[in-house]
């Protein structure tokens, strides 16, 4: 399915190279959000990422009976680092948010911070407004985190 | 004038200038996906999104593990805590399904789920963690 989606769209891929971009999100996956939506998603990871040189993942779906533990498996393995790994974990059913910082990623971040963020946050949500409430949450994580000196970000 | 006459000038015309300003301002303006409201069930698939790498797989590096790829949606596995599914989209014909540690999550498009089984990324312990809760 895929495979025919990909022939006959955007299909970046070349003979040496991957696909930049693939149409999976708009089509196969059953995705909560719309097109614009996802792209501001994106792109507010992807920069809040590079601007603090830490590496922050969104996680949407049930967090199970022990939210808090179960965020701290996922974190564990979210690939990369991390120690510097941030992890956004929303679980709308529930209404629980967690945020789970490694401990290189702690220090930059302290979970004062991180409660603030986390306020504004579930105002958000509360609203209604999950994309939104996400991409503020992650403005004000990165601007806490700030930019290391040195950080080649291009 | 005629009955009919005023009330084509007095009721016609107007609401046909009023059903079609209602068009214009409401057709382009459908939400397309339910909008979430709180307290409502959450049945979608868990989705886990990460950055762009700085230097994407475009950039023709297919050797160092898994790369994300464009908008980075990935799907959880299923097993509880057993790794970060990374969607292995069609492009894996030529050659990078060979890494070691790549994780090839199951994902649910039938013709990507390449490699499922291969061996997922262990959990890494980070340290004393930090972070915040809420509810809402």
């Amino acid at each position: 399915m895929t495979r025919s989606i990909e022939a006959t769209s955007h299909d970046t891929a070349t003979e040496a190279t991957a696909a930049a971009r693939t149409d999976e999100a708009e089509d196969g996956l059953d995705t909560p959000f719309t097109l614009p939506e996802l792209a501001r998603l994106d792109e507010a990871l992807t920069m809040s990422s590079r601007e603090t040189g830490l590496r922050f993942t969104l996680y949407m779906g049930d967090l199970g009976q022990r939210t808090r533990s179960r965020a701290e498996q996922l974190h564990a393995t979210s690939g990369g680092d991390p120690a510097e790994s941030v992890l956004l974990a929303v679980s709308p059913g529930q209404r629980v948010v967690e945020v789970v910082t490694g401990h290189a990623a702690a220090r930059r971040l302290p979970d004062r911070a991180c409660a603030l963020a986390v306020l504004s946050m579930t105002n958000a949500f509360a609203a209604g407004d999950l994309v939104g409430g996400i991409v503020n949450g992650l403005r004000q994580l990165s601007d806490q985190a700030g930019h290391p000196r040195g950080l080649k970000t291009h | 004038m005629s009955v009919v006459e005023t009330l084509l000038v007095f009721a016609v015309i107007p609401l046909a200038i009023v059903l079609l300003f209602a068009v214009l301002t409401l057709l382009p303006g459908r939400a397309k996906k339910a909008r979430y409201k709180p307290g409502q069930p959450w049945q979608y698939q868990p989705v886990w999104w990460e950055p762009h790498p700085l230097h994407g797989p475009a950039a023709g590096n297919h050797d160092d593990g898994p790369k994300a790829i464009g908008s980075s949606v990935y799907q959880e596995p299923q097993a509880i805590g057993s790794g970060h599914g990374s969607a292995s989209h069609g492009a894996t014909s030529h050659g990078s399904t060979s890494h070691g540690a790549t994780a090839h999550g199951a994902t649910s498009h039938g013709a990507t789920a390449v490699g499922a089984s291969a061996a997922q990324p262990a959990p890494v312990s980070a340290g004393p963690l930090g972070g915040a809760r809420g509810t809402w």
